[in-house]
């Protein structure tokens, strides 16, 4: 019997947070407005469909968050990262030409195409070549060549393709490839100052978020550039796939959040890559002396974290039908929260992606249910603070240990106010 | 189990009063119910194994752990110990293992840190503090100058300034944790003069230490503890090496140490190492190199052992020689004949090199991880293909590590922080067996684990070598180090000053040439001219 119920109470604890979502689905169900037709406002398909929508852009920010986060660092730079992309999505869809975007954009895919194809290449010839058998530490010299004649070729391949697009402005496939491949050299560069200069990611990421707002307002070549995507005749028309609903319900931008955390839940679960991710959270030192590439890990980190964050700018380029410099505005804060929220610590090494879905869909409908009631939106900020503080002392806080603690401490003041009295009681009798 | 014998005085002017401690850390218990009685001016040994909970004893009673069970009274009056705050305002001062001075602060400022000396509301006044640190510091024998950075003293004169600052304090009770295991013999003596001084003024001074030589000389009463529990606590004239020893171990020595050497000479040199030598990092006048000079050679199924004091850069040697300090270090290195680079960890791994470093907990182990996460950690990607790892071999990993090295465990996801010591140092080592490695560097592998799991790994490292392995081992426990080596490189302020061979092996004779300013073997001295 005890078994049993030890056994449940280890369950409902493991799985706290998806009861978190369940009841705040409840109240949501329960507090929501009904309309003419007697129908549940919250739980209208429309309204659920909005949700995800409304959370997308967010989620897919933080899958990258949670990688960053899980190894012991932080990313501050998404918002920023998340209006670039924004900025040169919008740019490239509606300006043909050489303009800074495409002067930008192009350059740095080739790069990303070559290293790509030269770091991935050797790895999978190895893999195929050897079967089953095991892989080897290091590629062959000939093979690496191989890896880097056919990344130089793909980079050609990808110069000409996209110099191909400038006559017509790019398309819908231009943007997806070329926009993220930004954000994937400065995710990168980001994590070359972490590692090689040896300087905390808070402030490395702090001057990069700064930084690339910078950049990203040049980029349009005044401060508040609006770049209209779909006004007049000068749009991409096919561009506007990135906002339909499929099958009438799903959005699309909901599909590219499921399909991050899919993706790269699965590559934290089974990969050496994940496997990495977590050793180097849960004790750097040991993984860097258990003969790991630290360094080369938390690059790719940073940079996947940069590349989400610009493909999350592409969606909102399609959503809002504009590229905004401060399309990102406080982005990185609510994608850290979301973090949080799944229970992913801070100090890394213990998380997981599917936490981070349960934490995206707590804040996103946590939003919606007061938008609903028609709460204010300072009263709604206040709201959602509390929430992250509550949704973290349960999972972090022990609250067992700490009302221990806070238990010991009243009878300390007792017992001691007791001896106090007795060696009082002493020194009286000994005169 | 031993009952605790009854002291004979009467429990008047007890200083300090320790009673029913009990601390656990997770799953280990690492204090059961011990009692402790202090009286003034007494020199009272607190001795044991490592992990036998000495250090976590006093550390309770100077406010450094923060939960533990019992009660603690200083002069008659209940304390609860809860920040070092509370201990000071008690009068204990612990001076710790490793010194919590700060290095780029003058002696004085040290001293008088979080105290000084101000002119008018809050302007230090240097010069009175200067004279002031003077007067604590005359009867303590000190040489060194007041107004100099404490980074440029030695560490015998570092530690005086500890007490300097305890005695600032106020300090009633002075705890003393293995003061000596950074000092030359000279050094020593002169600590211990100090200590009696102080003795003789009422300071009650609590000795932490594993050297019977030094307790049977200083201390009035001795404490044992053997895992976590009170074995006995005797008087000075009671006190006898053989005696001590018997608690500490809990059975008599040669069961432990039981081991047959055999000699080899004709061996297949595995590691060779011809002139390392590493920078110091903040250089200093006394060091500007922290290894230099050092060249040896280990054959396959060779122990060969390191010798020397803290800060000898015996460590430091392990750590060049897995590529931990690329662009400070040089020398040359060959693994089978092959010379091979050493700049990152991951060279190392490739040419056969394993390190098993002292701090397994801060280094060794992915502590919230579980067994099979940290076992698979060196050799993941060989089990992987595309990147995916085969969670079968992973399995399968694990369950070999935990088979061959007899690991205790609830199973192959348990958490490697709820492991006890023995186990992690097991766990730590099976990881880098699973590299199948020819050279094997171990940073003190039997720090803070028990008795028993102390002779398995003892046996292991037997087991090892006779498979072939290269051994290098570096022990700060001179029973250890004499028992398991085949030779014994001494090192002194990075330099070597001795190769001895098995015969040649004493614990006078490794002090001595360990020693600042002790002996020098001819061949040492003469390649010290040559440069």
């Amino acid at each position: 019997m005890k078994r049993v119920l030890t056994s449940t109470r280890n369950f409902l604890l493991q799985t706290k947070l998806f009861w978190g979502l369940a009841v705040l689905y409840l109240v949501g169900v329960f507090s929501s407005p009904i309309n003419r037709k007697g129908i549940n406002i919250f739980l209208s398909p429309g309204n659920q469909s909005d949700v995800l929508r409304q959370v997308s852009n967010n989620g897919i920010i933080a899958v990258g968050m949670t990688l960053v986060i899980l190894t012991g660092g932080i990313d501050l730079s998404v918002g920023s990262m998340m209006a670039l992309g924004s900025v040169v999505c919008a740019m490239l869809l509606t300006q043909q030409g050489w303009t800074n975007a495409s002067f930008l954009a192009i350059p740095v895919l080739a790069l990303v195409t070559f290293f790509l194809s030269a770091y991935l290449v050797p790895l999978i010839a190895i893999n195929a070549v050897r079967g089953s058998a095991r892989p080897m530490e290091k590629a062959n010299p000939s093979v690496r060549w191989c890896g880097i004649i056919f990344g130089a070729i793909l980079a050609i391949l990808s110069v000409w393709w996209t110099v191909g697009q400038l006559g017509t402005k790019f398309g819908v496939l231009g943007v997806l490839v070329a926009v993220p491949a930004v954000g994937l050299v400065f995710g990168a560069l980001n994590g070359l100052f972490i590692t090689k200069g040896k300087m905390q990611p808070f402030i490395v990421t702090l001057a990069m978020m700064v930084a690339i707002l910078g950049i990203a307002r040049l980029l349009g070549g005044s401060n508040m550039a609006v770049h209209p995507v779909y006004t007049g005749t000068n749009a991409t028309e096919n561009f506007d796939i990135l906002r339909a609903l499929v099958f009438q319900i799903i959005p699309v931008p909901g599909i590219f959040f499921i399909f991050a955390v899919l993706v790269f839940g699965f590559v934290l679960k089974v990969s050496t890559f994940g496997r990495y991710i977590y050793a180097i959270g849960g004790n750097e030192q040991a993984a860097r002396l258990a003969g790991i590439r630290v360094d080369q890990l938390k690059i790719a980190v940073y940079a996947i974290s940069g590349m989400l964050a610009c493909t999350a700018g592409v969606l909102y380029t399609a959503q809002y039908r504009q590229g905004k410099p401060d399309a990102g505005a406080g982005a990185e804060l609510d994608a850290i929260a979301a973090v949080v929220i799944g229970g992913t610590n801070l100090m890394g090494g213990r998380g997981s992606m599917i936490g981070t879905l349960v934490g995206v869909l707590i804040f996103g409908f946590l939003g919606n249910i007061l938008q609903l009631r028609n709460i204010d939106s300072n009263t709604q900020l206040v709201l959602k603070g509390g929430i992250i503080l509550a949704a973290v002392l349960l999972q972090e806080g022990q609250l067992g240990v700490r009302w221990k603690q806070i238990r010991s401490y009243f009878k300390v003041i007792d017992s001691g106010q007791e001896a106090g009295a007795k060696s009082r009681q002493v020194e009286e009798a000994s005169k | 189990m031993v009952a605790p014998t009854e002291l004979t005085e009467a429990p008047n002017h007890l200083a300090l009063q320790m009673r029913g401690i009990s601390k656990t850390f997770g799953p280990t218990t690492v204090l059961r119910k011990v009692d402790f009685d202090l009286r003034a001016g007494e020199i009272h040994a607190l001795m044991g194994e490592n992990g036998a909970g000495k250090s976590t004893l006093m550390k309770i009673a100077a406010g450094l752990i923060d939960q533990y069970d019992g009660e603690i009274y200083v002069g008659g009056k209940h304390h609860r110990m809860v920040s070092p705050r509370d201990a000071t305002r008690a009068g204990i001062a612990m001076i710790q293992q490793e010194l919590s001075l700060v290095p780029e602060l003058a002696v004085d400022e040290n001293i008088f840190l979080g105290q000084e000396k101000v002119r008018s509301l809050f302007i230090v006044d240097r010069e009175q503090q200067v004279r002031a640190a003077r007067e604590v510091l005359r009867p303590l024998d000190f040489h060194g100058r007041i107004d100099q950075p404490i980074a440029k003293l030695r560490v015998g004169e570092q530690q005086l300034v500890e007490i300097a600052k305890a005695l600032v304090a106020k300090a009633r009770i002075l705890i003393m944790d293995e003061p000596t295991s950074a000092l030359s013999i000279n050094e020593t003596e002169r600590l211990f003069q100090v200590i009696r001084t102080l003795a003789k003024e009422g300071v009650a001074i609590v000795y932490i230490s594993h050297r019977m030589e030094e307790v049977v000389a200083l201390a009035d009463t001795v404490t044992v503890l053997r895992d976590g529990q009170l074995i006995g606590r005797m008087s000075q004239e009671k006190a006898n090496r053989r005696e001590i020893i018997r608690m500490m171990v809990g059975r008599e020595l040669q069961d432990v140490f039981a081991s047959g050497k055999s000699e080899t000479s004709t061996r297949k040199q595995v590691l060779e190492v011809q002139n390392l030598r590493l920078e110091n990092p903040a250089p200093t006048v006394a060091r500007s190199m922290l290894v230099q000079n050092v060249s040896f050679s280990v054959g396959a199924g060779e122990v060969f052992g390191l010798a020397g004091l803290l800060g000898a850069g015996r460590t430091e040697t392990l750590e060049v020689l897995f590529g931990l300090h690329p662009g400070t270090s040089g020398g040359e290195v060959r693994v089978e004949g092959r010379k091979i680079r050493l700049l990152t960890p991951v060279d190392a791994k490739a040419a056969g090199i394993a390190l098993v470093t002292e701090d397994r907990k801060r280094d060794g182990l992915v502590l919230g991880a579980g067994i099979d996460r940290n076992a698979e950690l060196a050799v993941l990607r060989t089990i992987a293909t595309f990147g995916l790892v085969s969670p079968n071999e992973e399995l399968e990993l694990a369950d070999r590590t935990i088979r061959n090295l007899g690991i205790q465990a609830s199973g192959p996801r348990q958490l490697a922080g709820t492991l006890s010591g023995g186990n992690q140092q097991k766990l730590v080592i099976g990881k880098w067996l699973l590299t199948k490695p020819r050279v094997l560097l171990l940073d003190e592998p039997t720090r803070g684990i028990d008795v028993g799991a102390k002779a398995e790994i003892y046996r292991l490292i037997g087991t090892l070598a006779e498979q072939g392995l290269a051994i290098v081992l570096v022990s700060s426990e001179l029973p250890e180090l004499t028992l398991l080596s085949d030779r014994i490189l001494v090192l002194c302020e990075g330099r070597p000053t001795a190769l001895l061979s098995r015969d040649q092996f004493s614990h006078e004779t490794i002090l001595e040439y360990a020693s600042p300013g002790g002996s020098v073997q001819p061949a040492f001295s003469e390649m010290e001219v040559a440069r």
